[in-house]
């Protein structure tokens, strides 16, 4: 599954290099992959194969025009006609990670209670990098479960400095 | 049968001829003084027979003595007509006639009794004998079969011995073993109950430190739920983490 998401991610960031906006195509992705998490009938409903694809196209196109650029929504349209819209999530990150290495960067999830502020963010990235020893891009996703802080996921390393894990510390020492 | 029959009715035959002919030789009291009348002859009379009789009876009458004398003399000869036959020595022709008579019957026996008597004997004896037989056959049988039921009598004897023996045996062992059972059931039940008290008030604490700490968390998280509504208590937060991961590359 992983190397399929990797193979669509793949093609995603050849049709956004040709256009030139691989940076925001895979931000939009990133964001579109957010919402879909967010949204249990979305997902639901775009991947019903009871629904004939053409449907599903016009579900996203719908949703997405106006609001993402024409390369994101005719990729976001293409996955989910081909079926693969519960795989939207991994070709995102790996659609991130790629424009990321395009620019000899990494990317780093960072969930939060609240949205962070620019200046929050740009210190945030500069903190990370300065741990990580190379550049970091950071994708901010608000997320009420952390309750307060932030966790940050770079690759396979997590930093979890969220009040949820401080609790669940609490409540393992009990 | 029918020789049996044949046999006794010569016998009968027999008996009735030799009765007679002794008879026709024998001497009657009558001729006897028949004879002696007849021949009669006395001292001093002339003549004899009966003519000489009355002679002498009219002497007699007369008062002769001699008379009286011979008379007394005949008369003694008349009484001996009187007299018993021998009884131990019979006349001769009695004598001739019964023995040819017990020959004839004798031989008539032998021929015509004796073998069916002989055949009745031997057929009585053969019953006997096979009755003997048979009655040594039946007692040596019963003999046998007392000696084979006293056996079978011994040997259920020992059998119904031997199965008390094992009954009392299984019943001993069973009692042991539901004994044993039951002791161990006994000891199993106590462990049980120890454990089961043990591990009840394991939990009783387990769930009593449960619930405390679920009431110090709850509390804990209701405090901290309060503050992380104010955006400057996140704000915080999130600097407070800036700076660590700051301070760990620092």
């Amino acid at each position: 599954m992983a190397e399929r998401s990797a193979s669509y991610a793949d093609a995603v960031a050849a049709v956004a290099r040709a256009e030139g906006n691989l940076d925001l195509v895979s931000d939009e992705l990133f964001r579109v992959a957010r919402a879909l998490e967010g949204s249990d009938e979305l997902r639901m409903t775009l991947s019903d194969r009871q629904i004939p694809a053409a449907r599903r196209q016009q579900i996203v196109e719908d949703l997405l025009g106006g609001h993402a650029s024409d390369t994101t929504t005719a990729m976001v349209s293409m996955i989910v006609a081909a079926g693969r819209s519960t795989d939207l999530a991994g070709i995102a990150q790996e659609a991130v990670e790629l424009n990321a290495r395009d620019r000899g960067r990494s990317v780093a999830e960072v969930r939060s209670a609240v949205a962070l502020t620019e200046d929050q963010a740009e210190r945030l990235a500069a903190a990370l990098s300065a741990a990580t020893g190379h550049r970091v891009d950071i994708k901010v996703i608000v997320d009420p479960s952390v309750m307060g802080g932030v966790v940050a996921t770079i690759g396979d390393e997590v930093i979890d400095g969220s009040v949820r894990h401080r609790l669940s510390q609490l409540r393992d020492t009990f | 049968m029918r020789r049996l029959w044949t046999a006794a009715a010569v016998v009968v035959a027999a008996v009735a001829l030799s009765a007679s002919a002794v008879n026709a030789a024998g001497e009657t009291i009558g001729s006897c003084i028949f004879e002696e009348l007849e021949g009669a002859q006395f001292e001093g009379i002339e003549g004899n027979g009966f003519t000489a009789v009355k002679e002498l009876k009219t002497r007699y009458k007369a008062d002769d003595d001699h008379a009286g004398e011979l008379i007394e003399e005949f008369e003694s000869d008349l009484e001996g007509c009187l007299e018993a036959p021998n009884p131990i020595f019979p006349e001769r022709t009695e004598i001739i006639w019964g023995g040819l008579a017990f020959v004839i019957l004798l031989a008539l026996m032998y021929w015509k009794l004796f073998p069916p008597v002989k055949n009745l004997m031997e057929q009585r004896t053969q019953r006997i004998q096979d009755a003997i037989d048979d009655a040594d056959r039946q007692r040596a049988e019963a003999v046998e079969v007392k000696a084979n039921y006293e056996a079978e009598l011994a040997d259920a004897k020992t059998e119904a011995a031997r199965i008390v023996d094992e009954a009392r045996e299984q019943a001993a062992t069973v009692r042991a073993d539901l004994q044993a059972r039951a002791e161990a059931d006994i000891a199993e039940m106590r462990e049980r109950a120890a454990a089961d008290v043990e591990a009840s008030k394991r939990q009783a604490i387990a769930d009593l430190q449960s619930e405390v700490s679920d009431i110090a968390l709850g509390a804990a998280e209701a405090v901290i739920g309060r503050s992380l509504e104010d955006p400057e208590m996140q704000r915080q937060l999130i600097d407070d983490y800036i700076a660590r991961v700051g301070a760990d590359q620092g």
